[in-house]
Parts: C-alpha cells; sequence; structure tokens
C-alpha cells in the first residue's frame, strides 16, 4: 500500500498566519449593567454568555534580551474544554492610520497535560490571574468584559482578589493577514459604543515600565 | 416687638365724671356716679318687653293678639297707655311683666274650658281636596323637568367626548413622523449615523454570513400640501432601500421530464403578483419585507451557485445567469431559478407565458428558506463560543480534534458533509420517486383485478423518506401467502 502523499510545500495560510486586531477600554463596576445591555443590543441575538478562566503566562528566557512569552488558558466553568495556547507577536508597525492593534497570532487547542509539557521545554511560569465575565460575537468580531482577579496562592484558584474596580473591555477580530476592512467595521462598531466606553488603540509594548 | 431698652408707659382714664357746676373759686363740682342700683334701674327701663327673641314674626303676631285680646283686658290695655315715665325706673318693668301673666293666665282659661268641650271645641282646619291631586302632578312634572336638564348637560358632556376622540383619530391619521418613527423602530433595526438615519435589514445578526451590508436610509416625507387634503396612504416616514434589493424575488424549484434546448437556458424571469398588502400595514414595511425577502432569495441562490459550481458530482451541475440546472436521474431536470422582478411590473404582465401551477414545486422553495434559517442559526448557537474566551470561534467538538488526535475520518465525520444543493436535490429525488412510486401502484391496483391491491400512504413523512403499506389480499381468503 502506498503512502499517502505529503505535499512538500511549506504549509501557509489558512490558520497559521492569522493576524489579531484588537481594540481595549475599560468600564467601572457601576457602568457595567448598561454596558451589557447595550451590547447585548448590538451584537448577534444570542443568550448571554459567561466564562471564568485561569491563565498563565509562561516566559522562556533566551540569551538575548526579549524573553519568548506564551499564554496558556483553560475555562474553569468548562473543565472539559482543552487548554488555549496562544502566541502574540509585536504590534505591527504600519501606518498610523489603521485603528487597530495588528500583531500576528497563533491559536492552538491542547490537551491537559499543557502546564508539564510546557515545564519540561524549559519555560517558567510568569504569572497567573483568573478572568471572569462576558463575550458577546458580532459576526467576526469578538467582544470580551472581563474581570481580572489576581491569585493569591499559586495554584488555588478559589482564593483570589479583584486587581481593580473596573472591566476590561476588549473587541478582537481573528482574520488572515491583508485584510484592513477588518479594522474599519471594528472602528465604526467602537463608535457605537460610545459614550459608554471608549475602545482604542493600546500599544503594550509602551506600557512597560 | 424691638429688643431696645423697656419704657414705661402709664395709662391714664380720661375724666368720665361730669361737671355739675363750677364754682366760683374754680372748684369743680361732679355729678356723683350712678350707684349700683341705679345702674341696674337705668338699664332695666331700657329693656324692651314686647319684642321677643324672635324678633319681627312675634311682633307682628303680638299685635292682633293684642287687639284680639283687647276687650277682655281693657283694663290691661289702659294700664300700659297710662304708662308714666315719672315713675320710678321698675314701673315698666312691673307693667310688662303684669300684662304677660295676664295674658298667660287667659290662655290657661281658654284651654281648660276647651278640655272640658262642652263650651268651647276645637277643630281641625279642613284641608282643601284639590290640593292633594296637585302635588303629585307637579311632583311628576317637575321631575320630568329635573331629569330633561340633567340628560342635557350629559349629552353635552358626551359631545365634547366625541369631539375630542375624533379630533385624536384625525391626529393619528395625519400620523407624525416621530410616531412613525417609533413604530418602525418597534419592528426594525436603526441607528443614527450624523444626521442619517440608517437601518439595517440583513440577516448578518441572525447568523447570516452574506457579504451585503443590507442597509436602508429613512427619510422624511416633508412633499406634503397641508393646504390640500392629506391622502389616505399619507406616511410621514418614507424608506430607500438598496437598488438591487428593488422589487420581489423568489425561487422557481421545478422538475421537468424534458430537457429544454440551451439556448433557452438562463432565460426564467417569471414572476407572480405583488402580495396584498394588508389592511393596516404601513407602506414602508412592506417595502422592507420585501427588499429582505430579495436579499434571502440572493443568499440561497448564491450558496447554492457556489456549491454547484464547487462539488464535484457525477454528472456536473449547470449554472447559468439565475438558473441552475442539474440532473438528479437521467432524463429528469431539476432547475433552480431565481426570479426577481424589479418592480416595472406594466410592461411584462402582456407576456403570453403563463407558469403552469403545478410546475413549481412550493414545497422545495419552502424547504430552501428553511434549510437557510437552519443555517443561520447553527451560526448563532453557543456550541460556538470559545470556552475559554480567548480561543477563536469554532466548534465545540472541532476544537477537541488537536488534542485528542482526530484522524481525518473523524474530522470529516464533524464536519459539514451534505450542502444546501445536494439536500435539495436529494429531496427533489425523493418527491420525484414518490410521486411515481404511487403511479405505479395505483396502476397495477387498477389493472390487476384478482388479488386486489391497496396502498396506505402514511401522512407523516420526512423529507428524505416515505412510508407505504401495500395490501395484497385476495377475495374470500383470508391470508394470501403464509
Amino acid at each position: 500500500m502506498e503512502a499517502p502523499p505529503v505535499t512538500v510545500m511549506p504549509v501557509t495560510g489558512g490558520t497559521i498566519n492569522m493576524m489579531e486586531y484588537l481594540l481595549q477600554g475599560s468600564v467601572l463596576d457601576q457602568a457595567l449593567e448598561s454596558l451589557l445591555h447595550r451590547l447585548r443590543g448590538l451584537c448577534d441575538n444570542m443568550e448571554p454568555e459567561t466564562f471564568t478562566d485561569h491563565e498563565l503566562v509562561y516566559l522562556l528566557k533566551g540569551q538575548q534580551g526579549n524573553p519568548f512569552i506564551l499564554r496558556a488558558r483553560r475555562s474553569l466553568s468548562h473543565p472539559k474544554a482543552p487548554w488555549h495556547l496562544r502566541y502574540l507577536g509585536q504590534p505591527e508597525v504600519g501606518d498610523k492610520s489603521r485603528h487597530a492593534l495588528v500583531r500576528n497570532c497563533v491559536d492552538v487547542a491542547a490537551s491537559h497535560s499543557l502546564p508539564d509539557f510546557l515545564n519540561e521545554m524549559g519555560f517558567r511560569m510568569d504569572h497567573e490571574f483568573v478572568a471572569n465575565g462576558h463575550i458577546f460575537r458580532k459576526g467576526a468580531m469578538k467582544i470580551v468584559v472581563s474581570k481580572l482577579s489576581r491569585i493569591l496562592v499559586p495554584g488555588n484558584t478559589e482564593n483570589t482578589e479583584r486587581l481593580s474596580l473596573s472591566y476590561l473591555v476588549e473587541l478582537s477580530v481573528l482574520a488572515p493577514a491583508g485584510q484592513d476592512t477588518v479594522s474599519e467595521d471594528m472602528r465604526s462598531f467602537a463608535e457605537q459604543l460610545k459614550p459608554l466606553v471608549h475602545l482604542e488603540k493600546i500599544d503594550p509594548s509602551k506600557q512597560r515600565h | 416687638m424691638s429688643g431696645g431698652p423697656a419704657v414705661r408707659v402709664s395709662i391714664e382714664s380720661s375724666c368720665e365724671k361730669q361737671v355739675q357746676e363750677v364754682a366760683l373759686d374754680g372748684t369743680e363740682t361732679y355729678v356723683p356716679p350712678l350707684s349700683m342700683s341705679q345702674n341696674l334701674a337705668k338699664l332695666a327701663q331700657r329693656i324692651d318687653f314686647s319684642q321677643g327673641s324672635d324678633s319681627e314674626e312675634d311682633g307682628a303676631e303680638g299685635e292682633p293678639r293684642d287687639r284680639e285680646w283687647g276687650k277682655q283686658e281693657p283694663e290691661e290695655e289702659e294700664g300700659t297707655v297710662k304708662f308714666q315715665p315719672s315713675l320710678w325706673p321698675w314701673d315698666s318693668v312691673r307693667n310688662n311683666l303684669r300684662s304677660a301673666l295676664t295674658e298667660m293666665c287667659v290662655l290657661y282659661d281658654v284651654l281648660s274650658v276647651v278640655k272640658e268641650k262642652k263650651y268651647m271645641a276645637l277643630d281641625p282646619v279642613s284641608q282643601d281636596p284639590t290640593a292633594g291631586k296637585t302635588p303629585q302632578v307637579f311632583q311628576l312634572i317637575s321631575k320630568k323637568k329635573s331629569l330633561a336638564t340633567a340628560a342635557q348637560l350629559l349629552l353635552k358632556g358626551a359631545e365634547k367626548l366625541t369631539k375630542s376622540v375624533a379630533e385624536n383619530q384625525e391626529n393619528r391619521r395625519q400620523r407624525d413622523f416621530n410616531s412613525e418613527l417609533l413604530r418602525l423602530r418597534s419592528q426594525w433595526k436603526l441607528r443614527k449615523v450624523g444626521d442619517k438615519i440608517l437601518g439595517d435589514l440583513s440577516y448578518r445578526s441572525a447568523g447570516s454570513l452574506f457579504p451585503h451590508h443590507g442597509t436602508f436610509e429613512v427619510i422624511k416625507n416633508t412633499d406634503i400640501d397641508l393646504d390640500k387634503k392629506i391622502p389616505e396612504d399619507y406616511c410621514p416616514l418614507d424608506v430607500q432601500i438598496p437598488s438591487d434589493l428593488e422589487g420581489s424575488a423568489y425561487i422557481k424549484v421545478s422538475i421537468q421530464k424534458q430537457a429544454p434546448d440551451i439556448g433557452d437556458l438562463g432565460t426564467v424571469n417569471l414572476f407572480r403578483r405583488p402580495p396584498k398588502t394588508k389592511a393596516g400595514t404601513q407602506p414602508w414595511h412592506v417595502k422592507l419585507e420585501a427588499a429582505q425577502n430579495v436579499l434571502l432569495c440572493k443568499e440561497i441562490f448564491a450558496q447554492l451557485s457556489r456549491e454547484a459550481v464547487q462539488i464535484k458530482s457525477q454528472i456536473p451541475h449547470i449554472v447559468v445567469k439565475n438558473q441552475i440546472i442539474s440532473q438528479p436521474f437521467p432524463g429528469l431536470q431539476l432547475s433552480i431559478s431565481l426570479c426577481h422582478s424589479t418592480g416595472e411590473k406594466k410592461n411584462h404582465r402582456t407576456s403570453p407565458e403563463k407558469p403552469k401551477p403545478d410546475d413549481h414545486l412550493y414545497v422545495l422553495e419552502h424547504n430552501l428558506h428553511q434549510m437557510m434559517r437552519e443555517f443561520h442559526k447553527q451560526q448563532l448557537s453557543s456550541v460556538v463560543m470559545p470556552h475559554p474566551a480567548s480561543a477563536p470561534f469554532g466548534h465545540k467538538r472541532l476544537r477537541l480534534a488537536g488534542p485528542l488526535a482526530y484522524d481525518k475520518a473523524e474530522i470529516s465525520s464533524l464536519q459539514q458533509s451534505e450542502g444546501l444543493l445536494e439536500k435539495i436535490i436529494k429531496q427533489a429525488k425523493h418527491i420525484f420517486l414518490r410521486s411515481r412510486t404511487a403511479r405505479t401502484i395505483d396502476s397495477l391496483a387498477s389493472r390487476i383485478e384478482d388479488p386486489q391491491i391497496q396502498a396506505h400512504w402514511s401522512n407523516i413523512n420526512d423529507v428524505y423518506e416515505s412510508s407505504v403499506k401495500v395490501l395484497i389480499t385476495s377475495q374470500g381468503y383470508e391470508q394470501i401467502c403464509k
């Protein structure tokens, strides 16, 4: 029996070369209800979906300066769901007129042995946190309203402490590279959420101190 | 009272004693003030006994009474006439009291005489017999009058109410722009962009992935002349739909036995009557619904034609202009066409070609719509939502493919295997086979007299399967075979 043909061409496109377009903002706790109400009206007509996730951030310190960061995330509300491993590249410095933050993004689903695997590979866990909130969708756009909490005892997700009195709002789209109409749609959607929340492009590299 | 220092105020009564005479040496001799008894006497003189507490009436009655008893009491009259003011002040009081006593005595005497009923009798004053009737008639008339006035008041009030209700209805008929806009907003998605009001009539929020934007604009109808009478169907609001969604459309699915000429392909452009507007629906609603239907038909046709081109089958499907032709069975042709009439229907009405009523399979058209909506609904199911939240959208089970190392067979079993076109072809095959089977059984049953053949078709069928029970019996025998 012949072996099935193996493609020798490198795999391009598909899910490998996806870019994440991101806009972020935040609302205070008091404004959460009105924001959820508005999102419920603007987004696709589905039952509201809540989530509770536990995210661990792993670092691989190489010889050079910048460490390699991988984010591993699992769902606490759906324990049987697979882990999600994500790599986010540097934000693309394109023209300044682009409205959203664009960066390379690789998403992989992983089994429950992921933390051990990463430890064996040499990654070390830098920090972890718990996020819970609501998730909405409009077409290809995903809107996540989440509250981040700090884990006091490593590994214990029950004992958490809220990091702030506000909710983080993120509008993101996963699209193949080169589609610039996506950022236009995101901007027009963000316009509709003003003045409840101002979603804007926040460069993570500028945040670091 | 201001908070200044207290001021002593002394009060002195004015000199109350009257001066009687002034002596030569300047001393004044005052009239001595009246003593208590003198004061009382002076006041008693002023009492008027003829005036009772009921003032006038008693006074008037008192006078004739005085005259009546005048003859019997000449002495008392003389006594009152002989009143001399120079007598002591209590004299008038004494006289009045004496006359009162006399009158009381007389009254007492009369009453005692009347009580014996020998010399004096009391007779009731006779009632006027006619006075009894008139009160009733009078009552009736007065009641009638009062009822009439009450009725008039109520009628006036009712008139006012009906007038105000009629005015309200008139206002409503005139249809204010804002109230109409509110009504529009209760049924369609609207948003304000700058100074324009845009709306969305696509199925995107219901799960469609069709790239048509589906935005319509709401404009104010200002070409109304307020002086002229407002027409019946006036609406202050007008919607402007995208030009490619104008008119009405439907998907015509038909099965034909013979294959038409190649040249005839793509010429299907039939239309049916525009749907009758229900009384009470606004014109914009009809317009928007028609546009939405056109959009849905376009999406269905786009999906079908995409699949027709992509899916490999033994007999390739032909896609020509607005028609898709495929052959489910040899000799049988299934044609699906999008019939879109843009509204200039007056010219086309003269075309003599009338479609045969049973040519168009309404069932399949309905099924197409239904399948499209099911596809939309699947897009929105919560199975698609990612847990954890950072994961991309996608079917929940497909996300397990990586960790659980699914092979190709398992993955392909998870994904949608059949497209819209394949499904509809299967359904068309089923319909054709069912009708052919029924015809065959019926022809056999009519041709063969012995044994008898009966066919019971089940009412409840699937789109892909039907069930029929065929009974073959022979007259006189209980069972035909063991």
